[in-house]
Order: structure tokens, then C-alpha cells, then sequence
């Protein structure tokens, strides 16, 4: 191997850890300061790897429920928003199931549809739907709750629930859609001649074939109801019904703000998209790429 | 085992297409019939239609008298092969041919049976664990074979199964087909743009243009009786040579007069043509019909072709001639035996009893008798 080839291959290797190291930084960071105590998190230079080691926020965010419980530490920053901190992670979790659950069953047989049977008013209804993601979410926010409201559902995780679905469902159309659209309409037919009706044809061939771009369509609603900040904020006054991202932003605008306790409740929050994004990983690459090319 | 039977059927497609104008068609049971056109001329949407992948905008489509336009395709008992096979590319072979049964709850003792008695059939019994993407264009086609004959369907519908094959493939296919269909006694509709692959399988077949049927006819019919300028010329390789020229009489004989030269025509045609002297027609000539030995009767000195070749194409067991005559290309078949030369002169003789004369303007043939032009529409 040449000189040249190898200062190439160095270089590469390098930038790739730097752009690593960029990207991973901050995640590494909360992690490590979740585990420090508010002092060192404070200290110049930083200490990146915990000295001491001290698990005392996260006892605080499981026992901020219970006022008779010990404090730790970090017992004078504990906010006095922390005991809703696991109701929010269970409202978040609730909201973020039902979301993923029903765009499926809205928005699978819907691009099918789209992609399989031409009916008047096709392409208009495609252009239709993704007009409706055009238009900034701060733009819908007055007339979304003046719905929210007329429905009673203030307060509710129902109005997250149905909001998040106006959200996400145009784009899993679109997603599923282009990816139905590569599959030979040939196949489809063959389907039906075999004996399959149009539910069957979807179910036993399409949805298998269409397995990557299921899982992207599914990480993609699970991300965007857990991280959704401006509707939930505005839908939601009590912790009955704030979701994570809520409830971890209150934590800074209370009388004291603890650094440790923020970063324990922020790891806890990217906890279960992480699991997801794991348990997924193997199609997420195939899922992004998906109908790019001919199936 | 079915008949089937379109009646005034019409086929517009949501964006206003019009595919299909009133077709009336019979397809008897256990016929091979075999839709032939060019691509956009509605054959494949009258497949679609008896599969009941398409809607019938129009007019009724009966299975043994029986209306079955609002059936849905998947309570149709037909099976269908596909030019891109339209295997399912996510079960192995076995799957994909048991798939049909399966939806249809046989009993898997039974599906297996047929499975494996179709793939011994299709020779493609060590295939069946593998999946479609490991197969040659030639095992995949084989499978969708066997997915359609595993079935037992009262009608076998195929849309241009050989068209992804290559060409030696092809012509085995087309023997394969063929026994096929001797063998399972059913009904099948088969489309194709390829002559040769109609006029070797089929009992009928139709000929469409446009959404039109221009005839049905067996192969000998359609070959050697077309019923209009667009089925002569769709027919035969190299295509047929028009000339235009003027009907005029001659004597006791009419001929065909146009630029230099004159074609007598047969005294079959007087009958029919005697009407029509003085008006402009247009003359068919098959490439093979050139009589080279002039021994033939009817053809002779009053029915040549003169001009200059312009190429000369062997082709193996022939020759093709490219010829100008009267500043107009033409193409002749003759035999290898004499050698021809670019630039050089020559006098073809017609072999004149296989002239066709038709309409110069609407383009009928007007040289069958009214008889046989009604039963090839």
C-alpha cells in the first residue's frame, strides 16, 4: 500500500472520530454530570469521568414523590417539580404508544390505497395531504386549541394524542406511499387473482415487503411524539397530563436550578428512544433507503 | 372449464382514457384465444377485466351465461401469469406456488401434493426452497406457471409470459404453453404483441388496435385473409408492402396501375372488385409471395415488380431484398440459390392469387368476398 494511501485512511479515520467525538459530546456529558454532584459539575476545568461517582439525583427523581423519603446529596437543588418527573415519563410513554399504534392503522391501509388504486382525486388528495405539513405547527396552534377545548379535551392526553396524529400521518402516508409506489403493481394483482381480497393483498404481501419502511415510520412517530414541545405545552396545564419534555423544562424555571437533577431527568427522558432506536437499529439504514430502488 | 362472453363491453379509465370501445366477444370453453396488438391497444385491460382487476364501465362480461362484472377478482376462479412473474419475492418457491391454495383453505396434505406434482411437471422440483431472487429468468417464469397451474382455474389468463425471456427460451416456452394447455382442457387468454407466439398457439385469435377490434379469425384466417390494411400489416416479417394505385379493367381482368406499373389481379377478385374500377386502392404483397420459378399459376409476365435493390439482407435459409420501385421502399423474400447485387435491376414475379387489394381510404379488404369478411369480424 502506498504512503498516500495510507495518510488517506489516517485522515479519515481522524475526521470520523472528530465528527464522533462532535456529535456525542454533549449526550456523554449529560450522562456524566447526571452522576456528579453539583458542585463538581460546576468545577473549572470539568471532571468528564465522575469523581465522586453519585447516584443521588436519580433517587431523588424516584423518591421526589414521597416527601418522608431521605435526601441525598443534592438535597436543597431537588426542584419541586421533580416528583411529577415518572407521571410525565408514563404520559409520554402512553401518548407516544397510541400515537405509533394508530398512525399505522390510519396510514398503511391509506398509502396503499394511494399507491394501488386509482380512484378520482388521487393526486389531489397525495398534494392535499402534504399541503397540510407546509404549514409552520405555530400556525395551527390557536385554531388546534379552540378545537382541543370544544372537544373538552384540555388537559387530556387524548388532545396530544389526536394532535400528534394530524402531525405525523401526513408524513408516514408519504413515506409508506412512495415506498408501496416501487413495488410492481404486477405484484398486487397477482395477489388478488391468488385469492387474496384488497385487506389480505396489504396484509400478507405489501406488509412484509414493506417491513424497512415500517420500522422508519415507526421510530419517526415515536421520536416526534416524545420530543413534541409546543402543542404539548400548550394542551396541558397539570401533570395529569404533561409529558416529559414539559415537565424537564420546568425544572429550570423553578426558585433553584440543579444542573445534576436536570441531566438525570434529561438521560431518563432519551432513555426509551434509545431502546427503540436499538431494538430497530438492524432496518433503520434499509428503512431510509427504502424505495430508492426498485424492490 | 368456461365460457366467457363480453357483450358491448367499454372500458374508460378515471382520467378519461377510453380503453375498450364495444367489444363483443365469445371465448369458447377449453379454446386457446390469444389477444394480439401493439402496446396501448386494450388487450392487456380485456385480460384485466376477465381477471376482474378492471372494471367493466360498460356492457356485461359473463362467465357460462353467468354476470360477473361486480364479482371481485379474488372470488374469480382464474389464475393469471404475469410478464414480470410477480412472484412474491418475501416466500420461497414452494410458497409462492402453495399461496393460491392456501387462500383458498385447501387442506396442506392436498397443497403439497399439487405443489410438488406441478414442480415435477415445471421441472423445477430442487428450486422449491429457494427464494424468487436466486432463480434465472427462465425458473422464475416456470414458477409463475406453476402458481397459475397449481390452481386448476376454469380460466388460465397470461400477459405477455415470454416477452422477458430470451429469444431460444422463448421458443421452447411456446412449446411448453402449448402442451400445457392440452393437458389442463381449460380456457385460456393469452396477450401478446408478438405475431410468431399468436399464430403458434392460438385456436383464435383477436387482432385490436385502439381499443378496437379489427378481427378474429384463426391464424389462417388473419394471415391470409385480413380483414383490413392494420391486420395485414401487423402480420408477417418483414411487414407486408403497400402499393397505392388505381383499380382499372383490362380486357376481361382488372388490374392495379400505379407510377410504371401495372398488377394484374386474379380472377377470384373480379367479383368483388368489378364495382370499384376507377377507384384508388391499395395493393398488399406479402415479402414471401414473390414467385421466383414463375411457375405458380397466376402469376406471369403481367404481374411483375421492377426496380433497383437497394440491400440485400441473407438471412440464412433466405435472402431479404430491399427494393426501390416508383420511389417507394418494398421488401421481398426469395430463395438463396441466386445472388443478387445492391444497384442492379430486377423483375419480381407476383404470385398474383395472394394479392390482397384494399380501400386506399378506410383500408377494408375488398378482395374477400362479403361472406368471409363477415365471419372474420
Amino acid at each position: 500500500m502506498s504512503y498516500a494511501l495510507y495518510a488517506k485512511r489516517i485522515g479519515l479515520f481522524l475526521a470520523s472520530l472528530l465528527f464522533l467525538a462532535y456529535v456525542l459530546a454533549p449526550v456523554l456529558w449529560l450522562v456524566s454530570s447526571s452522576l456528579q454532584r453539583e458542585a463538581n459539575i460546576t468545577s473549572v476545568p470539568p471532571h468528564w469521568i465522575p469523581h465522586p461517582l453519585t447516584l443521588s439525583s436519580y433517587r431523588a427523581i424516584f423518591t421526589a414523590g414521597d416527601s418522608s423519603a431521605a435526601t441525598g446529596d443534592n438535597a436543597s437543588f431537588v426542584p419541586s417539580t421533580a416528583q411529577y418527573l415518572l407521571p410525565a415519563l408514563r404520559n409520554s410513554l402512553i401518548v407516544a404508544f397510541a400515537v405509533v399504534v394508530l398512525n399505522l392503522i390510519v396510514s398503511v391501509p391509506a398509502a396503499y390505497a394511494m399507491a394501488k388504486i386509482r380512484y378520482i382525486g388521487r393526486d389531489l388528495s397525495v398534494y392535499f395531504m402534504l399541503a397540510t405539513r407546509v404549514i409552520p405547527d405555530i400556525a395551527l396552534v390557536v385554531p388546534f386549541f379552540l378545537f382541543i377545548r370544544k372537544l373538552g379535551l384540555l388537559d387530556n392526553l387524548g388532545a396530544l394524542i389526536i394532535t400528534y396524529l394530524a402531525i405525523t400521518v401526513p408524513f408516514s402516508v408519504f413515506m409508506l406511499l412512495n415506498y408501496f409506489e416501487s413495488l410492481p403493481d404486477e405484484l398486487d394483482k397477482a395477489a388478488r387473482v391468488d385469492g387474496c381480497s384488497r385487506l389480505q393483498t396489504l396484509l400478507r404481501v405489501f406488509l412484509p415487503l414493506a417491513l424497512p419502511s415500517l420500522v422508519a415510520v415507526i421510530l419517526f412517530t415515536f421520536l416526534a411524539s416524545w420530543n413534541e414541545f409546543l402543542f404539548a405545552l400548550m394542551f396541558t396545564q397539570t401533570p395529569a397530563s404533561q409529558t416529559i419534555p414539559i415537565i424537564v423544562a420546568s425544572l429550570t424555571s423553578d426558585f433553584t436550578t440543579s444542573f445534576s437533577f436536570i441531566n438525570a431527568a434529561g438521560v431518563l427522558a432519551i432513555v426509551p428512544p434509545v431502546i427503540i432506536a436499538v431494538l430497530f437499529e438492524r432496518y433503520i439504514v434499509s428503512g431510509l433507503t427504502a424505495g430508492a430502488v426498485k424492490g | 372449464m368456461a365460457q366467457i362472453r363480453f357483450s358491448n363491453v367499454t372500458k374508460r379509465y378515471p382520467n378519461g382514457h377510453l380503453a375498450l370501445e364495444d367489444l363483443n366477444l365469445q371465448i369458447e370453453d377449453k379454446e386457446f384465444l390469444v389477444l394480439l396488438g401493439p402496446s396501448g391497444c386494450g388487450k392487456s385491460t380485456t385480460l384485466n377485466m376477465i381477471a376482474g382487476l378492471e372494471d367493466v364501465t360498460q356492457g356485461s362480461l359473463q362467465f357460462d351465461g353467468a354476470e360477473v362484472s361486480a364479482v371481485p377478482a379474488h372470488k374469480r376462479d382464474v389464475a393469471m401469469v404475469f410478464q414480470s412473474y410477480a412472484l412474491y419475492p418475501h416466500k420461497t418457491v414452494y410458497e409462492n406456488i402453495a399461496f393460491g391454495l392456501r387462500m383458498r383453505r385447501h387442506p396442506s396434505a392436498e397443497i403439497d401434493v399439487r405443489v410438488r406434482k406441478a414442480a415435477q411437471a415445471l421441472e423445477i422440483e430442487h428450486l422449491l426452497e429457494r427464494r424468487p431472487g436466486q432463480l434465472s429468468g427462465g425458473q422464475r417464469q416456470r414458477v409463475a406457471l406453476g402458481r397459475a397451474m397449481v390452481r386448476e382455474p376454469a380460466v388460465f389468463l397470461m400477459d405477455e409470459p415470454l416477452s422477458n425471456l430470451d429469444a431460444a427460451l422463448r421458443i421452447s416456452m411456446r412449446a411448453s404453453i402449448k402442451a400445457l394447455h392440452q393437458s389442463m382442457a381449460t380456457t385460456f387468454v393469452y396477450v401478446t404483441h408478438d405475431q410468431a407466439e399468436a399464430l403458434t398457439l392460438a385456436d383464435r385469435i383477436v387482432v385490436m388496435c385502439q381499443g378496437v377490434v379489427q378481427q378474429i379469425g384463426t391464424p389462417d384466417d388473419i394471415y391470409e385473409r385480413p380483414a383490413n390494411k392494420f391486420v395485414a400489416n401487423f402480420l408477417g416479417s418483414p411487414p407486408i408492402n403497400f402499393i397505392d394505385g388505381q383499380l382499372e379493367r383490362d380486357g376481361t381482368t382488372l388490374q392495379v396501375r400505379c407510377g410504371g406499373i401495372s398488377l394484374a389481379l386474379p380472377a377470384s377478385k373480379t367479383f368483388q372488385l368489378a364495382a370499384r374500377v376507377g377507384q384508388q386502392v391499395t395493393v398488399g404483397l406479402r415479402a414471401e409471395d414473390v414467385d421466383e420459378g414463375g411457375t405458380e399459376s397466376g402469376s406471369g409476365a403481367d404481374c411483375l415488380i421492377t426496380g433497383e435493390i437497394s440491400s440485400v439482407l441473407p438471412i440464412g435459409s433466405d435472402q431479404f431484398l430491399g427494393v426501390q420501385c416508383g420511389g417507394q421502399g418494398m421488401f421481398f423474400r426469395v430463395g438463396k440459390e441466386r445472388s443478387f447485387s445492391v444497384g442492379e435491376r430486377v423483375e419480381l414475379p407476383i404470385n398474383r392469387s395472394r394479392l390482397h387489394v384494399f380501400e386506399a381510404s378506410g383500408g377494408a379488404n375488398i378482395g374477400v368476398s362479403d361472406e368471409s369478411r363477415r365471419v372474420a369480424r
